[in-house]
């Protein structure tokens, strides 16, 4: 409170001293600050009492930063580790080199951290303590936004903002021209014995009000989202097709309460993907737009339609958000094994080693090759070119499209069981066929030596990753957030402030005036002037009122 | 833009939990199959699916009724159904003479590819090329196939009576086939 008197209207005669803050407005700080500061150990030893000790520990903010640091500290082996539900050959490939502590991590789930009952310990606690923390508040600002203003305090002339004048009416009828002023200029009044007291500003409450419960809101939201939602990822090259389904995807990352039943059942089509390059200038080898350009069927036996996905514009089926992350070329190889037969014959997506030439890299498996499994690790340029003897790719759109593949033969380690990546060729069971390095372009072959086959490169296609999102709690949390922040302006713009009247009879008989204001935080200032402006409003109502004098008795 | 990443595995292997439809559904977990029986009453008609197999054929679900039928998702590039091949031949063998029919369904694959690999592994049942994955979607309301490989397995009145997610191995699926084809 400050300490600064309002001008003083006419003969008001200005208290002396400090500003005694009346009792009723420490007593409501408005976010309760005050009873986390001094949590009261427990008193005795019983149950009760140590519940509840443990309970206002917990909705503490102190333990809600402990828990919320937890849970960033918990999220760092997920990031140092391979995980079972983005990378499990990765996970297989721990195990392999670390026997011995491989299963130990095992068990304390590091290997599938967002799923481990730590975690999920860690996060219900912080949902916990943050929902114990904020109904309480939401009640108690309830209460305080429905309440009626207290008592007028006895000594008026001690607030800060005070005027005293006389009047010719008589005690009743200037509380009753003051409450009817005060009730025109939308005050709340509670009236008594020569006292009055009004106030206005309810609406900071309100608005501290709506900040808590869309606080819960976003938290729900973010549960919602956590419990139903599912997010995954696909590599779809032109010209094929995949549904939402679980065995269709590449990554499935589904909420708590998500099974395979629950996904959308859409299907979708990359019909062609198209991407425009920066040809020159310092922006060169730049991305200027991609467009995949796809066909949908929202469900099956739906007709299908099309659409144009870009980068920031998703695709839209039944709340389901398709993105478009990334894209790619998928050359088209064909290899007939030792036998003449054709053992592969397809598209096979590579992945972008340089972003800015897309020259890329990716391995060609044929497991069913006889009399031996044939592999090919090597690269896909878009526009090759020869760097004195070296091979490189000057511009990200194929404009003179070759490979360079390395023939491997042996065993590719698939059929043993264990899932492996498919852009990566497990050689340790293989041997390097001695050919000279080729360069092929779209429709050239090379023969391998000893017989064993031939690769060839027959053409391309391009590739996108499509993200499939599906978080019910997306607009719930958005709604949420902008009702948060509309309470939070609302809560710090509007200010409370309180207009207490006392009439009683002077020593020379004339009834005297007391009016004082009173403004709860009024940060941003400006109550003196309002208080000024309404207290001469008061004094000119009680003094050219020009209802009938009635006498003076008492 | 994102690099897609280390995709394509995650398909791959069952690591998606059981979801069964009846908590009445008899749980065991055999090999790294997770695998489940329902018992006769609280099983959900297979949806009627057909299509073309690789070689060219067309083939509809509901010509096999009156059969048990063994409905397995594979891939000719994916590890796990590699190696659960050669059991799925020998049982498909082994059950034939109690009125036992196998049709796979070939997902995200070339026909150029699916077809070196039944030869390789000597599989003589059909298979349905499914390159938009529209049969496994087709399952989506009764028992979804959450995993490549995932194996289901049909009565004789057409209910799905069983599903392993992930590698079969000769007992998790020859347990469920013998109490299948006992009537079961």
């Amino acid at each position: 409170m400050t300490d600064v008197r309002s001008p003083q209207a006419g003969n008001g005669a200005a208290a002396p001293g400090v500003a005694e803050e009346p009792a009723d407005v420490a007593e409501e700080t408005i976010a309760g600050v005050a009873d986390e500061i001094g949590t009261p150990r427990p008193g005795g030893f019983g149950a009760v009492a140590w519940a509840r000790w443990a309970w206002r520990q917990l909705t503490s903010m102190r333990i809600a930063l402990v828990l919320l640091f937890l849970l960033a500290l918990g999220s760092v082996p997920g990031s140092l580790l391979p995980q079972q539900g983005i990378d499990p050959a990765g996970v297989q490939q721990y195990f392999t080199a670390h026997p011995a502590l491989a299963p130990f991590l095992n068990a304390l789930g590091l290997f599938n951290v967002f799923a481990a009952p730590w975690f999920a310990a860690i996060y219900l606690l912080l949902f916990v303590s943050l929902a114990g923390c904020v109904l309480p508040r939401s009640f108690r600002l309830a209460r305080t936004a429905r309440a009626r203003p207290p008592q007028a305090p006895r000594h008026l002339s001690r607030l800060p903002n005070s005027v005293r004048y006389e009047t010719a009416m008589t005690t009743e009828e200037a509380s009753a021209a003051a409450a009817a002023f005060l009730t025109r200029r939308r005050f709340r009044l509670s009236q008594g014995e020569g006292w009055l007291s009004a106030e206005k500003g309810y609406r900071r409450e309100a608005g501290n009000l709506l900040f808590h419960v869309a606080l819960m809101g976003v938290l729900v939201s973010i549960g919602l989202g956590g419990l139903f939602g599912y997010k995954a990822d696909r590599l779809l090259v032109e010209g094929t097709s995949f549904a939402d389904t679980v065995t269709d995807l590449d990554a499935y990352h589904p909420g708590h309460l998500v099974s395979p039943n629950d996904l959308a059942p859409f299907s979708l089509t990359l019909d062609k993907f198209s991407a425009s390059y920066v040809a020159s200038g310092p922006d060169r080898n730049q991305p200027e737009s991609f467009n995949a350009h796809v066909s949908y069927t929202a469900q099956p036996g739906d007709a299908a339609r099309t659409y144009d996905i870009q980068v920031n514009h998703p695709l839209n089926v039944d709340a389901v958000k398709v993105y478009l992350l990334g894209h790619g070329y998928a050359p088209v190889f064909r290899v007939t094994d030792g036998q003449g037969k054709v053992v592969y014959d397809q598209a096979t997506p590579f992945l972008p080693a340089d972003q800015s030439t897309y020259l890329s890299e990716g391995v060609v498996k044929a497991p069913d090759a006889k009399p031996q499994q044939l592999g090919f690790a090597g690269v896909f340029l878009p526009t090759a070119v020869d760097v004195s003897g070296q091979l490189e790719s000057a511009f990200p759109a194929p404009y003179l499209p070759a490979v360079s593949m390395i023939p491997y033969v042996g065993n590719l380690g698939l059929n043993n069981g264990v899932p492996q990546s498919v852009y990566q060729l497990n050689t340790t069971g293989m041997h390097r066929l001695a050919t000279p390095v080729q360069v092929l372009t779209p429709g050239q072959s090379m023969k391998l030596p000893g017989g064993a086959g031939t690769l060839t490169f027959t053409g391309y296609r391009q590739w996108v990753s499509l993200q499939v999102t599906y978080d019910p709690g997306q607009v719930p949390a958005l709604i949420s957030g902008i009702a948060a922040l509309a309470g939070l302006v609302l809560s710090f713009l509007v200010r409370r402030r309180r207009i207490f009247v006392r009439t009683y009879r002077g020593d020379s008989g004339r009834t005297v005036v007391d009016v004082a204001g009173l403004a709860r935080s009024d940060v941003g200032g400006g109550f003196e002037a309002e208080f000024g402006e309404l207290a001469a409003g008061l004094k000119s109502v009680h003094d050219h009122d020009s209802s009938p004098r009635s006498e003076e008795t008492e | 833009m994102a690099v897609a990443g280390v995709l394509g595995v995650a398909a791959c292997g069952g690591q998606i939990a059981a979801n069964t439809p009846a908590s009445n559904g008899n749980n065991f977990v055999s090999g790294n199959g997770t695998s489940s029986y329902f018992k006769a009453g609280s099983r959900l008609a297979a949806p009627a699916v057909s299509g073309s197999t690789l070689s060219g054929a067309r083939l509809s679900l509901s010509s096999y009724r009156g059969k048990v039928v063994v409905i397995n998702f594979w891939g000719s590039w994916c590890a796990p159904c590699r190696s659960e091949a050669p059991t799925l031949a020998v049982l498909s063998e082994q059950y034939q003479s109690k009125g036992v029919r196998f049709v796979g369904v070939d997902i995200r694959d070339s026909p150029a590819s699916a077809r070196a690999f039944v030869q390789n592994f000597g599989i003589s049942y059909p298979s349905l090329n499914d390159p938009a994955d529209e049969i496994a979607l087709a399952f989506r309301h009764t028992v979804p196939p959450a995993a490549i490989p995932s194996t289901l397995v049909i009565d004789r009145n057409g209910q799905i009576a069983g599903r392993v997610i992930g590698q079969t191995s000769y007992s998790s699926l020859g347990n469920i086939l013998a109490k299948v084809t006992a009537g079961g």
